[in-house]
């Protein structure tokens, strides 16, 4: 949380002592302004709200500037009124986001339908903007299970009526992959009908390295169900052993073998010159006495 | 005591040269006070500007600053494998060359390597090398080789110092006090008693056999440095020998420039003779055969072998390169071996002029090692900036280059300023075996 | 914290790749990124200029970097010897593809403040023999195995973590430059003068960025770690639009170059993948799938400026196509 205020009030005075920035008033007539509203349900049962407001040319089409700092509102849209879950600013990608908790209740209309709504209350300079969006809230159940030994996704994918019935979903497309670190690997992608699929989970999926492979059950950009995602967890991958290599010629320590023949030739070379240094010492000793010697003879 | 006559005698020889300037030295050494004067100059710009001043880019990382490197630490192991090989064995005319040999090994090893330092992008981090030590590396054996060496060469110069040095300290009640002083320091109580004299040829006799060792080892790491990189030119297996063999051809042709400079300068012709240049310009015809021996199956294999980058490395060398490579392996090679070669030809004027020859070759040989192969990599040089793609010494690189040579001659001039050039025990020792054994002598 | 990456349909996705909310949500070690604030995740791009639009109607360019900057994510020189855990990076790079557009070096360029030219990533014509098809060889540090460069080090300025990237320390290097030539790749670039850039100490130093860099010391291709630690593609990766580079862990043998992610191992199974110059034992981190079934003709590449050219004027095909006239 504190990293949260932080980077905010960091962004903040950023931007505003930003010296570097410079205005620059533009006819607007020229931009078609893009304001859409998407939504995600996440494996945790949250759901993102996600705003995309960007501003395009007419006429050239590579001229996309996003709308930097808005304040969009998000609203939960019931018969009577419109219920704030939120609001966001668009950062400079133009893209606003809230997260709305799994617990949040959602008032649905009498088919079933959330009704969602995005709302840019529009300044001096912009139009205010607004996009709704319906959609069912739909639960994919993703086991995984071993069934006569064969590693087998298991899922059902269903929404739930005014009395809590499980309705199967049908002729939905669901895509299947398996988590990475940069993006994630599809590894099936099926039209599910009556809501339940299974098929056997692939082998040389390697997984962390203890073979802990999170698998992926997605619907994407679907018009009744937006975007939902479902993710489980399971020991299923071939665990590949990292291993690290030392005393190589290019780790931090050296192979043992050079540690010992060096210091071997150094002692050797050394412990030479010590002896040499030692004998010139007694040189200078005997020539010490024999000046003693003489001095005393005289 | 005709011993201690003699040695009057003979300090009394020497001390003109000791103490005498004569003005063409005065000239010679106000000239290469000026030129390392330049050459500080050049260092100045060097570590104010940085590297960008000389000639060095991404490709070629390392031009004639590491071939000086080469050239004189080379110089140095080959004078302290030749000046062991005269101590251990005895050799009947060393005493003329010995202490050339010498003075040559410690210098070039002091400033051989000055030029390693100035390819050094930071210098103000080099005790990084004793803080963060990595014994994988060759650059780490290389810095242990050179310091054990210097320390071993400084301490076997030194022990075959001090019978001058006291006969210097017993002989020179005329020098100036401080002269005095210095020889009575560095000659540590040596009177010459049968003891002393025994302890000490005892250990010089040891440091000789172990400044003999040590010089192979320093050659073979100096070597390595290059031929265990994956370079095409670089990486060959006979680095080692080859390196020897060069080194001893470089340090061989300068003592025989040597010789023939203070023969000309200080008029010894009665202590430097023509043996001794006979004598030298066998080795160096040896030498000469073998080191291009060792150069032509060096070429010879990767010509014959073909793999696709040494052909790449020979055609840079033969098209671009191809007079340098001319004048480095084959009249380097060749002019000494035939002026070498043929009885009537060793004069000694020829034998040094071979040996001239001989050095210029070497060095461009060693510029054909470096930069052509740095020039050729694996992967194709495809560059824009032209400066990347070929390498040409600027003047602050050359500058630095002449200092470091008029360095080497200058502390040298210096040195026989301290102790004469012809080791005085030497000639003591020679005359005391003589009387013992009249027949094994036949120079002096 | 995890940090999601979420994409949504983009025009560009071929139908079966289409991969939207592929969310990755894997903890990486050192780098905390805040997800779903309003001000959201950012491209952590030097230098870069970002025009937007801001509520009153002013276009206004600010510095990408002044609104983006993570102050916990700075890794230190000690820190950055240790790696990412458990990691193992790989990179692909399909030849097939490729039509010099140069995108992943200026990409790369920009993001590590590099004067022209000086490239971490080259983009070499190859043609290995005068009748051999000739072709666009993208080429950044290998991050070998065996690595030559780490070995000859003498200072372990230059060092090789845990999870195969191999890097500069450019606090520690003395400039001896012994590892440029024992780099048979030709990897690495060093700083010959002093540059004004070096003294913008705005942004702390780490070797996972080399920004900024200094005088006398080595740098390299680096792998990105800072963009890897918040599970994004490398620069170059990301900046290709050709999706050419592929970037992934060996060890979950997944790399995706953005728009398509793939097993590793099949991929290199089924595009007949090598490395480069194989034979000389430094076991290189970077594969190449082979020239085949080639999505453009080479030349499409000389369309970049004369300066570019220039320097393949020693490739036959280049000499071909001058002395027809063509260029
Ligand atoms: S490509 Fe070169 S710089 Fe990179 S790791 Fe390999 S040897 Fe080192
Ligand atoms: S130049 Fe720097 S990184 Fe390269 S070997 Fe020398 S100290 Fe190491
Ligand atoms: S991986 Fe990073 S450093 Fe390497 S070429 Fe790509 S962008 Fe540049």
């Amino acid at each position: 949380m504190r990293t949260k205020i932080y980077t905010l009030i960091f962004v903040a005075l950023a931007f505003l002592i930003n010296t570097k920035s410079f205005a620059q008033e533009v006819n607007l007539k020229n931009y078609r302004v893009r304001f859409g509203l998407s939504t995600t349900k996440q494996a945790d049962n949250s759901r993102k709200l996600e705003v995309s407001y960007i501003a395009s040319n007419k006429k050239d089409r590579k001229d996309r500037v996003p709308i930097y700092g808005a304040d969009i509102n998000f609203y939960n849209v019931t018969e009577d009124k419109d219920i704030l879950l939120g609001t966001a600013k668009t950062d400079k990608e133009g893209t606003a986001q809230l997260i709305v908790p799994a617990k949040q209740a959602y008032t649905a209309n009498a088919e079933g339908y959330i009704n969602l709504k995005a709302v840019f209350d529009g300044t001096d300079a912009l139009d205010s903007e607004e996009d709704e969006l319906a959609i069912k809230d739909v639960f994919l159940e993703l086991n995984l299970k071993e069934i006569d030994s064969v590693k087998t996704v298991i899922l059902n994918a269903y929404t739930l009526d005014s009395l809590q019935t499980k309705i199967p979903i049908d002729e939905t497309e669901i895509v299947f992959s398996i988590g990475g670190m940069i993006s994630n690997m599809p590894i099936k992608r099926e039209f599910v009908s009556d809501g339940a699929f299974k098929f056997e989970f692939p082998e040389h999926i390697s997984g962390d390295k203890n073979g802990n492979v999170d698998v992926f059950a997605s619907i994407i950009d679907n018009d009744n169900y937006g975007n939902v995602i479902q993710k489980k967890n399971i020991d299923w991958g071939i665990n590949k052993q990292i291993t690290h290599e030392t005393n190589k010629l290019w780790s931090e320590a050296a192979p043992i073998w050079m540690y010992v023949v060096l210091s071997i030739l150094l002692i050797g070379v050394w412990a030479n010159y010590a002896y040499s240094i030692k004998n010139l010492f007694d040189i200078k000793k005997e020539g010490k006495e024999l000046e003693l010697k003489s001095q005393n003879e005289n | 005591m005709d011993v201690i006559k003699r040695k009057k005698e003979l300090v009394q020889e020497f001390s003109p040269m000791l103490e005498k300037s004569t003005k063409t030295s005065k000239v010679w050494i106000a000239f290469l006070v000026g030129v390392i004067l330049v050459g500080l100059v050049a260092f100045v710009i060097q570590v104010v500007k940085g590297h960008i001043v000389t000639g060095m880019r991404d490709n070629v990382v390392w031009g004639i600053y590491i071939i000086n490197f080469i050239f004189f630490v080379c110089l140095s192991y080959s004078g302290a494998f030749i000046s062991g090989i005269l101590h251990f064995f005895k050799t009947p005319w060393k005493n003329s060359v010995s202490r050339i040999v010498e003075i040559i090994t410690v210098l070039s090893l002091i400033i051989g390597p000055i030029f390693i330092l100035l390819c050094i992008g930071r210098l103000d981090r080099l005790y990084y090398l004793f803080l963060y030590p990595r014994i994988q590396s060759p650059i780490t054996w290389d810095i242990i080789a050179i310091m054990t060496d210097l320390l071993g060469c400084f301490i076997y110069l030194y022990l075959t110092f001090i019978p001058d040095f006291a006969m210097l300290r017993d002989n020179s009640e005329n020098a100036p006090k401080w002269r005095q002083k210095l020889y009575k320091t560095l000659a540590i109580k040596y009177y010459d008693t049968p003891t002393q004299r025994e302890t000490l040829h005892k250990i010089t006799r040891t440091m000789s056999v172990m400044v003999i060792a040590l010089a192979i080892v320093a050659y073979s790491v100096l070597a390595w440095i290059f031929s265990l990189t994956l370079q095409p030119g670089w990486n060959s297996s006979i680095f080692a020998p080859y390196f020897i063999i060069a080194g001893l051809y470089s340090g061989v042709s300068v003592i025989i420039i040597a010789m023939y400079l203070i023969r000309k300068f200080y008029h010894l012709d009665h202590y430097i003779r023509k043996v001794h240049f006979m004598g030298a310009g066998v080795i160096l015809l040896i030498i000469s055969l073998l080191f291009g021996y060792f150069t032509f199956s060096e070429y010879f294999s990767r010509w014959f072998s073909h793999k696709i980058e040494d052909v790449k490395l020979l055609d840079t060398l033969f098209n671009r390169y191809f007079w340098n490579f001319i004048f480095a392996n084959y009249i380097g090679v060749l002019v000494p071996v035939v002026i070498l070669f043929f009885k009537k030809f060793r004069t000694i004027k020829s034998v040094t002029f071979a040996a001239v020859i001989a050095i210029l070759g070497l060095y461009m040989n060693r510029y054909l090692i470096v930069v052509p192969t740095l020039e050729s990599p694996y992967m194709p040089i495809q560059d824009t900036r032209p400066e990347y793609i070929q390498y040409t010494a600027t003047w602050i690189e050359w500058a630095l280059s002449f200092a470091g040579i008029a360095a080497f001659i200058l502390f040298f001039i210096l040195i026989m300023k301290l102790v004469p050039i012809i080791p005085m025990s030497g000639i003591i020792d020679h005359e005391r075996e003589q009387k013992r054994k009249p027949h094994l002598s036949n120079n002096h | 914290m995890a940090n999601k990456k979420t994409e949504n349909g983009s025009e560009n996705r071929r139908n079966f790749l289409r991969l939207g909310l592929m969310s990755s949500v894997s903890a990486v070690a050192g780098a905390s990124l805040i997800s779903n604030l309003a001000t959201g995740e950012e491209k952590k791009a030097s230098g870069e200029k970002v025009r937007v639009l801001t509520p009153d109607g002013k276009m206004v360019e600010v510095d990408a970097e002044s609104i983006n900057n993570y102050p916990e994510a700075v890794i230190t020189p000690e820190e950055s010897r240790k790696g990412i855990p458990d990691k193992k990076f790989v990179m692909v790079i399909d030849l097939s593809k490729c039509k010099n557009a140069r995108k992943c070096v200026e990409g790369c360029q920009k993001a590590h403040k590099l004067d022209d030219h000086q490239e971490f990533m080259k983009v070499q014509l190859m043609q290995n023999n005068e009748e051999g098809s000739p072709y666009w060889l993208p080429k950044p540090c290998f991050h070998c195995d065996e690595p030559p460069c780490v070995t000859v080090c003498p200072t372990g300025a230059t060092f090789k973590r845990d999870d195969g990237i191999v890097l500069i320390d450019n606090e520690r290097c003395i400039g001896c430059k012994f590892c440029i030539t024992s780099c048979p790749y030709s990897a690495r670039t060093f700083n010959w003068g002093h540059k004004e850039k070096f003294d913008d100490k705005s942004q702390p130093y780490s070797p996972e960025t080399q920004v900024p860099a200094a005088e006398g010391t080595v740098m390299k291709c680096d792998f990105c770690p800072d963009m890897l630690r918040q599970g994004k593609l490398p620069y170059c990766a990301s900046s290709c639009p050709m999706g050419v580079i592929y970037f992934g862990d060996k060890n979950e043998d997944i790399v995706t170059n953005g728009t398509e992610t793939v097993s590793f191992s099949q991929l290199i199974k089924d595009r007949g993948g090598y490395r480069h110059l194989e034979h000389l034992g430094t076991k290189p981190n970077v594969y190449y799938l082979p020239a085949v079934n080639r999505q453009f003709p080479v030349e499409r590449g000389f369309d970049v400026d004369e300066e570019i050219l220039d320097r393949y004027k020693d490739v036959p095909i280049v000499k071909e196509f001058k002395e027809q006239g063509k260029l």
